[in-house]
């Protein structure tokens, strides 16, 4: 155990956790990182490429390391930062990446071999022979090179997601994010602090600083106890906002329970969508590190990760051997200082300043450089450079600082291109981020405690006055205010392989490369070595590369320029985006009225869109669904049938000029129905093809209901708004949907009248009074408000009947029971698919958007005499000028079937795009005829009745030859309908 | 002769649906009438409450909300069982009048106000102000289309079609009952 | 992307179904012949700039909004009820 005294930890309770199989224990406030270095142990994964033995760099989300898999069974989750996984009781975790043994990992081979993996590997290597690509190379990269696994079955857990709305938006809880949301709060703001840590304070809980002379943990919970009684302010620790998107919203992630073993019944993270007219980035800094010949060697970390580790959580790496520290900064003096106050004993401070002064009690080496480093699977020593020559000095741990990096990631969201200021030495934000996102603290540069307080309330009130609030000025407590005091270090020049990015596996060496390959420009430099493209975007390597790179081309930083980043600031999960709905949840979904009633008969569903309709409804010794399907169609056509057509599209349409409007949108006359009667309806799109159909009852002179079809209904409810609204918004009419409000029931069959007499009160069916295409209200079962429709889908004499939606359970109920004697019979879509096809009615497959009204045999239900949607385009030469009809076909052998989608073809032609004269649109079994049937487009087909053609099916090889027929394939002079 | 025909809840029940989950408790309301309103040209406006776009309004036990740029709708409250859109037509010459007291399944949530606006952060993208007592909105939940108005306080009414009422119910009780869980772990924090 | 509904105030984009060029508006006079047609119905302006279109309300009121926006920026300039444009042109 490396505990040392102090820190932020918990020590009254004890965490029990595994790390690849070995128990281990820790404390509450751990994180896994915190835990492992205080068990000693330093190893914690192998790297991507070359698998050489990796410990934690960082303490925050910038790890590119210590990437482990937490968790087992279908939660395992890969590729989790030991740095920011918090412990509980009974984690498990796993290191990844390697073959065998984590200390004896089989692939640490390919650190051999590479030479071979060089910088644009990818791309040079194994590409020839070509076909060793897909059945040798590939499989061996995919298993050598990658991270951790994911679980193979489904998430168990749940997750959700909100909505947050906010005057300010403050991300990161450090010092300046804790001053602005303190300024904003007072003024009333409505405020959302959020921070991706578990605890607020960002680097205050990491340095040693007192603020007002007290440890700044004193003043954080002051600032939080004040935030927390203010109803205007939310916070959200846990919660890293990820990306920045158009006019101030903002994504988030809340890692609600991964803290937790389990969620339990809530869920374990929340997507939160944040609008925000204002928001601050107080997200601080990265530190950088120096890249040295084997600077990746497990206990060599940052220099703040080392103050944090010692701080925070009292530990520190390297157990046997004294730290030492590499800087070119006064920043690594600190560190030293930290250490020894913690009792970590420190062997020498490498500054490669010639002048550095030591600022304790110390071994300080001015001007020299870590040359290198020792030790196979934890850090034994280093190789320290000086103009006198070169020494080893023992140690178990290095710290080494290169100053810092503002976190500029979510101000480049919107192609903001972040500026080199050669003052600090380091890039801020630049000009052209996303709009109403202000910089505060050190994610600007504003790096000492003092200034980041001050920043992040002056950046608060900023933000605030251009919302019109006047924030108060807050008092700030005495803070630590040293000007930065250093250099740029960017690499130390030598022979060995210095990494510049460690979780991609990228040397000084690959940039140099990369430079004699004339991959220059900083985005060519990304993709040839792959440098920034892991998972942690480079956050720890970015500007050291192109500063390399810089250095190589003789430019200036500024003028090589600096790639940007995109979101996520860090990984987010794919459960967490889909927002959490799985399964039957996974949209919503719409039941008829007669739902109740379709289970309580078996029916299998289908789903229609959102709805779900009875698809057939099986009957006790049918054991295939085309048994129930031809019982349902013969009941139909020899007695009476139900089915739930509530799902057409209805549509309120009053007004003045309702007929005059909808005489626009159909291709047909409404303006001139009768009040009482219907009248079939055909739309056109504006480019003259066939769009929709449905019907058209008149129930007053300045009352039109129409139906549209299932598939279209919130189609074309949009475009008749668009007509109404953008076309024609002179006359007078209003629409609303009324699919919903009405349950409707087809009743169809020769029976269908027999039966409706039964339920209507004293309504007069007979053919005089009611004739085919006559609707009214009415009332049934003793009183109940209904509209009758006297229309048919299956070329029977048929009715469909509306009541309140409420009612069409019972009604379907009670025209079950009040039929019984009549064979009433209960049908679903699969039935009424085959009734439409018999009848030659046009559906889905023929309306399917390159069929013109002639095409479908109503040619003349396009009014020549009106302007209406579509009518110009339709006369236009090439719809005009279409010859394919709709046309019947049957099997001349009387019983081979004929696929759907199947092209046609003259007898003896060749089977070719010339050749083709029109295919298969819809095509089913008729029990009415005891054969199959289709229906088809056919070139000329109106005159070609009689005629065999081939209906061919060349994916599967199989020809079919078809007679032409009417479509009409049942009562072709509508005797039934009328009856 | 004719027994009349028992209705069904748009859940598929008989009685209305009713859960409670620790501060709040969800209830189907198919006692609630509904019709819409849109005046026409000839006519004028009715003695009627018609709100501004935002808000939702009360007058005689009539509520009303905009449901357009063009149009309100009208809710009564025990009222489901008349020919409601039939009496407000009567009230509104020159008004298009619409039924439309079955198009919709309205869900209340009752309980304490801070919870209930907890809740509205599950469920929709909206401003709190704009969801403040006496405020009406319409806009999407979980991908369905509804209308959220605000009677009271401890008082929130989801209108949704009728035919996703079961989709609806369960967003809004699974919205509150991750909120109980969570409220429960925060305390043991 | 909020969307400034002259009636509603900011709304989320995720309200809207997008259409595209306002210029859809302007259904030409059904003498003016095939070739007017033509061009209402197949050729659109898809500028890089400000850019007049046309949004629907669907999740919300049903208004059709004519939302002026620069495409580059997604800088919005303006709503305006399509209703009220077209009753303006009229």
């Amino acid at each position: 155990m490396t505990r040392l005294s102090g820190g932020l930890i918990d020590r009254s309770k004890v965490l029990s956790f595994t790390f690849d199989g070995v128990r281990y224990s820790g404390h509450p406030g751990d994180t896994l990182a915190s835990a492992l270095l205080a068990n000693g142990v330093q190893l914690m994964g192998r790297s991507f490429k070359y698998h050489r033995p990796r410990g934690v760099v960082s303490s925050g989300s910038e790890e590119p390391n210590a990437l482990v898999e937490l968790r087992s069974g279908n939660r395992q989750e890969p590729n989790t930062r030991a740095t920011v996984a918090e412990l509980f009781d009974g984690l498990e975790a796993r290191s990844q990446n390697y073959l065998g043994r984590l200390d004896r990992d089989l692939l640490a081979v390919n650190d051999l071999l590479s030479p071979f993996f060089a910088a644009g590997f990818y791309y040079k290597t194994f590409m020839w022979p070509k076909a060793f690509w897909e059945k040798l190379y590939e499989p061996a990269i995919r298993r050598a090179a990658g991270l951790g696994r994911v679980a193979e079955g489904a998430d168990p857990d749940a997750y959700d997601k909100g909505f947050l709305h906010a005057d300010l938006l403050v991300i990161g809880g450090g010092a300046a994010g804790l001053a602005a949301a303190l300024t904003a709060g007072r003024a009333g703001a409505k405020v959302i602090l959020a921070d991706e840590d578990s605890r607020f304070g960002g680097r205050l809980l990491a340095e040693s600083h007192l603020l007002d002379g007290a440890p700044a943990t004193q003043w954080i919970e002051g600032v939080l106890a004040e935030l927390c009684t203010m109803p205007n302010v939310r916070l959200l620790p846990r919660t890293t906002v990820f990306g920045v998107y158009d006019h101030g919203i903002y994504g988030a992630v809340e890692r609600v329970a991964d803290h937790l073993p389990t969620p339990g019944a809530g869920v374990r993270q929340t997507l939160w969508r944040i609008t925000a007219k204002r928001a601050v980035l107080a997200a601080g800094a990265t530190e950088r590190h120096i890249p040295f010949a084997d600077n990746d060697r497990p206990g060599i970390l940052l220099g703040g990760a080392l103050r944090a580790y010692a701080n925070r959580w009292a530990t520190a790496p390297g157990t046997d051997r004294p730290v030492a520290i590499f800087t070119c900064h006064d920043e690594g003096h600190r560190t030293a200082l930290d250490l020894q106050a913690r009792g970590v004993p420190v062997a020498a401070v490498i500054d490669s300043r010639n002048d550095a002064v030591a600022q304790g009690d110390y071994r300080l080496i001015a001007g020299g450089q870590v040359s290198g480093s020792q030790g196979r699977l934890g850090l034994r020593g280093i190789s320290v450079t000086t103009a006198s020559g070169t020494e080893a000095i023992a140690c178990g741990a290095l710290g080494v600082s290169g100053g810092w990096n503002p976190n500029v990631h979510l101000s480049s969201h919107h192609r903001g291109r972040p500026v080199w200021d050669d003052t600090l030495g380091a890039f801020v934000p630049g000009p052209g981020g996303p709009g109403g996102l202000l910089v505060a603290g050190a994610a600007r540069g504003k790096g000492s405690t003092a200034l980041a307080l001050a920043d992040g309330a002056e950046i608060a009130r900023q933000a605030l006055a251009e919302l019109s609030i006047t924030a108060p000025v807050i008092a700030l407590p005495q803070a630590e205010d040293t000007a930065p005091n250093g250099t740029t270090l960017w690499h130390v020049p030598g022979k060995g392989r210095a990494w510049v990015d460690f979780q991609n596996d990228v040397t000084v060496k690959d940039i140099a490369l990369a430079h004699k390959e004339n991959m220059r420009p900083v985005e060519h430099l990304k993709r040839w070595t792959t440098l920034g493209m892991a998972t942690d975007q480079g956050k720890t390597a970015n500007v050291t590369a192109l500063a390399v790179m810089a250095e190589l081309t003789g430019k200036t930083i500024a003028e090589t320029g600096t790639t940007i980043f995109r979101p996520p600031y860090t990984g987010v999960s794919l459960a967490v985006l889909g927002g959490g709905d799985t399964g039957p949840d996974f949209r919503p979904r719409r039941l008829t009225p007669t739902d109740v009633f379709a289970k309580s008969q078996g029916a299998a569903f289908v789903e229609v869109g959102q709805w779900m309709r009875a698809q057939y409804f099986p009957k006790p010794g049918e054991t295939h669904w085309r048994q129930s399907v031809d019982r349902e169609v013969i009941a139909v056509r020899r007695d009476v049938g139900l089915c739930d057509v509530t799902t057409l599209g209805k549509v309120d349409v009053q007004g003045a000029d309702a007929g005059e409007f909808l005489n626009r949108l159909y291709s047909n006359m409404m303006g001139t129905l009768k009040v009482g009667m219907v009248r079939y309806g055909l739309m056109l799109r504006e480019d003259g093809f066939a769009y929709d159909d449905g019907t058209c009852a008149r129930l007053a002179a300045h009352h039109y209901v129409v139906t549209t079809t299932t598939a279209n209904a919130g189609l074309v409810f949009r475009n008749m708004e668009f007509a109404r609204q953008c076309l024609w918004p002179e006359l007078d009419v209003q629409l609303i949907s009324t699919t919903d409000a009405w349950a409707q029931i087809a009743v169809a069959g020769p029976k269908s009248r027999a039966l409706l007499e039964r339920i209507v009160d004293g309504f007069d069916l007979s053919n005089a009074a009611f004739p085919f295409m006559a609707c009214a209200e009415l009332t049934i079962c003793g009183g109940l408000r209904a509209r009758l429709f006297r229309i048919s889908f299956s070329g029977e004499m048929a009715y469909e009947i509306a009541v309140p939606a409420r009612y069409g359970n019972a009604l379907m109920e009670r025209l079950m029971q009040q039929g019984a004697d009549l064979g009433v019979t209960p049908y679903g879509t699969e039935a009424l698919a085959v009734l439409r096809i018999e009848k030659g009615h046009a559906a889905g497959a023929e309306l399917n958007g390159q069929a013109t009204a002639a095409m479908l045999g109503l040619g003349r239900m396009v009014s020549q005499k009106k302007d209406s949607i579509g009518a110009i385009m339709s006369r236009r030469e090439g719809l005009a000028g279409e010859t394919r009809r709709l046309v019947g076909l049957i099997p001349e052998d009387g019983q081979g079937a004929i696929p759907g989608g199947a092209h046609l073809f003259t007898e003896g032609a060749a089977r070719n795009m010339e050749t083709d004269q029109g295919w298969v649109t819809s095509t089913c079994h008729s029990p009415h005829l005891g054969h199959p049937i289709a229906l088809g487009y056919l070139e000329g087909g109106d005159t070609r009745l009689d005629e065999v053609v081939i209906a061919a099916n060349p994916l599967e090889g199989t020809e079919t030859r078809v007679r032409v027929v009417s479509p009409h394939f049942i009562d072709p002079e509508g005797e039934r309908l009328r009856g | 002769m004719a027994e009349p025909l028992i209705p069904v809840t748009a859940l598929g029940g008989t009685a209305p649906k009713v859960q409670g989950f620790g501060p709040l408790t969800l209830s189907e309301r198919p006692d609630v009438a509904l019709a819409s309103l849109a005046p026409l040209r000839a006519g004028q406006l009715p003695d009627l409450p018609l709100p501004g776009p935002k808000d939702l309004a009360e007058a005689g036990g009539l509520w009303s909300f905009r449901t357009t740029a063009e149009a309100w709708m009208i809710l009564a409250e025990g009222r489901a069982e008349e020919d409601f859109a039939a009496r407000i037509a009567a009230l509104a010459p020159g008004c298009a009048v619409t039924e439309q007291t079955d198009g919709w399944a309205m869900i209340e949530v009752t309980g304490e106000a801070a919870a209930l606006e907890r809740l509205l952060e599950k469920l929709v993208n909206l401003d709190p102000a704009l969801l403040a007592p006496g405020h009406a909105a319409r806009t999407a939940l979980h991908h369905m289309g509804c209308f959220v108005l605000r009677p009271g306080a401890g008082q929130l009414w989801l209108l949704g079609m009728r035919s996703s009422a079961g989709s609806l119910w369960h967003a809004v009780a699974q919205a509150v009952q991750f909120q109980v869980v969570t409220l429960a772990e925060r305390a043991q924090d | 992307m909020l969307i400034p509904h002259p009636l509603l105030g900011l709304r989320d984009a995720a309200e809207f179904t997008y259409l595209g060029d306002a210029a859809l508006l302007n259904r030409p006079d059904p003498g003016a012949g095939e070739a007017a047609f033509c061009d209402y119905v197949y050729l659109r302006d898809n500028p890089a700039g400000v850019h007049r279109e046309l949004w629907y309300h669907e999740q919300g009121d049903r208004s059709w909004l004519v939302v002026t926006r620069n495409t580059l920026t997604h800088e919005i300039l303006g709503a305006e009820l399509a209703r009220d444009v077209k009753g303006g042109a009229a």
